[in-house]
């Protein structure tokens, strides 16, 4: 295998446990309220009037 | 609220974005209604090279993909950026710049490509000088993007901007590298990869202009513009997060499923035809997520009928992730490749998912943008049958033209002769031909009947003065 191969194939297996531990962290029961709260997001984007750090 | 939101965000540049992207789906669904009777009736070419089909083409590729896909994408992610962020975009002065740079690149487009300049790469057919002006424009909103949620006042960046980003990220990291090339004058040039690694390069892009601009992006919009209009929190987020990783990581894998029995190693098409097996699973979960958004308010869609378009483009979401999979083992591949039923495939996925979330996200911001109600929300609901009836007339002819094609092809008799010429199958098409034909001029008075109702409303919210008024309300607050 060339450098190459080897780069690739590391990155690879490297991204894909990262994809894994992704998935851990999101069905992890622990986690459910902490990530569920955060869909409310859009519904509560209506509230404009408390200022912005870019001079809205 | 509209005075409030008027002031604190850019709404100025999502509204010439979301016009603009209505203007360009007109455009693009025309030159695509043209070529398509051009292929019914060749007569339609009158013998001008510039109207002939391989001229017309990728125009009308570049006008749907790049000029509506693209305002639409800006005038989205630049909207629910600001919304779900709470602050204004980092710049307004670039983001003018990303609107006048995408547009000037469209009308480059619209002149260079009837004139025959292009370097033959499908979904990248633009001469390097334009290339590059697209590198640049899309950087501009790309970093507006980035800065814009580096200034949140949230701690959490909500799904939908994730996706964006990750759409921007990989764009650009595609466009780069499949545009390598030596220029050989101002408007030729030759691409730097040859042979069976050109090849592989182009549909690493070519897939993943869809796996990422047409699917990744839209479903930012998706995961935004569904709960906005349903008035209802996404079903799952964590769903979303696993949607969007799978996605993220899944879809590099795909593009040697387009070179089944070619040059290129056995094992590649195989490893993309099995990463693409696997890919069905987040993309239903992605489709199940956004449908079950609406669980226990289904009775919306009989009044709502922008929901109606956001709905329904889930379940073409649904069918086209589901078919694309199918059509890459190796052997369905060996039917279908090289036949309609690849054009019909993705005619599902264009007309039935980008267009129709797509045109669900616009009628939602406009009315936001323009503060005013649409000028007619009977003809959004004519709007949105012409769009579902013209997709499946258009996918059904092109369905049973594919597999026609793919069957008479490989026909052969007792002695090994083919039963069929090429030339009887082209004359076995002319009915589905002229069928997708019409199933496209239906979906076509759909996107024109939309730039009516759109244009109509700009000129109500102008004659009484929403956008004006709720500039200065806030001013004299």
């Amino acid at each position: 295998m060339t450098a190459n191969d080897w780069v690739g194939t590391v990155l690879t297996v490297v991204v894909f446990c990262l994809m894994v531990v992704v998935y851990v962290y999101a069905l992890r029961p622990k986690n459910r309220e902490h990530l569920e709260s955060k869909k409310y997001m859009p519904l509560d984007d209506e509230r404009t009037d408390n200022g912005d750090k870019n001079g809205g | 609220m509209d005075a409030t939101a008027e002031q604190k965000y850019n709404l100025g540049v999502v509204r010439w974005f979301a016009v603009m992207a209505v203007v360009y789906l007109v455009v693009g669904a025309s030159v695509g209604v043209y070529i398509a009777s051009e292929l019914a009736w060749p007569v339609l070419n009158f013998n001008i090279p510039e109207i002939t089909f391989g001229r017309l083409r990728p125009l009308h590729t570049n006008a749907v993909i790049f000029a509506f896909g693209g305002c639409t994408l800006m005038a989205t992610a630049f909207y629910s950026v600001q919304r779900t962020c709470g602050v204004r975009l980092w710049s307004d002065k670039l983001a003018w710049f990303t609107f006048w740079g995408w547009n000037l690149i469209i009308v480059s487009a619209v002149i260079t490509l009837p004139l025959g300049l292009t370097q033959g790469k499908e979904y990248a057919e633009l001469e390097w000088p334009i290339d590059i002006a697209i590198a640049v424009v899309w950087l501009s909103y790309t970093f507006n993007f980035i800065m814009t949620i580096f200034n949140r006042k949230s701690s959490h960046i909500y799904v939908s901007n994730w996706f964006f980003l990750s759409m921007m990220i990989m764009i650009t990291y595609l466009h780069v590298v499949n545009s390598l090339a030596i220029p050989v004058g101002l408007f030729k040039s030759y691409s730097i990869f040859s042979g069976v690694q050109d090849a592989m390069i182009q549909w690493w892009w070519g897939h993943n202009a869809v796996g990422f601009y047409l699917t990744a992006g839209f479903l930012g919009i998706m995961y935004y513009f569904v709960p906005k209009q349903a008035n209802r929190p996404v079903y799952s987020y964590r769903l979303s997060v696993i949607h969007f990783w799978a996605l993220t990581f899944g879809y590099v894998w795909l593009g040697a499923h387009h070179l089944q029995y070619t040059a290129l190693p056995d094992w590649t098409g195989s490893l993309g035809a099995a990463v693409s097996l696997a890919m069905i699973i987040p993309s239903w979960g992605g489709a199940i997520n956004g449908m079950m958004t609406l669980s226990g308010a289904w009775d919306k869609l009989r009044t709502d009928y922008t929901l109606r378009f956001l709905i329904m483009s889930l379940a073409f979401y649904a069918m086209s992730t589901f078919e694309g999979p199918v059509m890459s083992i190796k052997t369905v591949n060996a039917l279908s490749h090289y036949t309609d039923w690849t054009i019909g495939h993705v005619h599902s996925g264009a007309l039935g998912w980008v267009a129709m979330v797509g045109a669900g996200a616009l009628y939602h911001l406009i009315t936001r943008c323009f503060h005013t109600e649409m000028y007619s929300t009977r003809l959004v609901n004519v709007h949105f049958w012409c769009f579902t009836i013209g997709t499946v007339v258009y996918i059904v002819a092109m369905w049973v033209s594919g597999i026609m094609q793919g069957l008479m092809w490989r026909a052969y008799d007792d002695y090994g002769t083919l039963v069929y010429t090429f030339a009887e199958s082209v004359a076995a098409m002319h009915p589905y031909y002229a069928m997708r034909a019409v199933g496209g001029a239906i979906f076509l008075t759909g996107a024109a009947i939309m730039l009516y109702n759109v244009l109509m409303t700009v000129r109500k919210s102008t004659a009484e003065g929403r956008v004006s008024q709720a500039q200065t309300a806030v001013a004299g607050a």
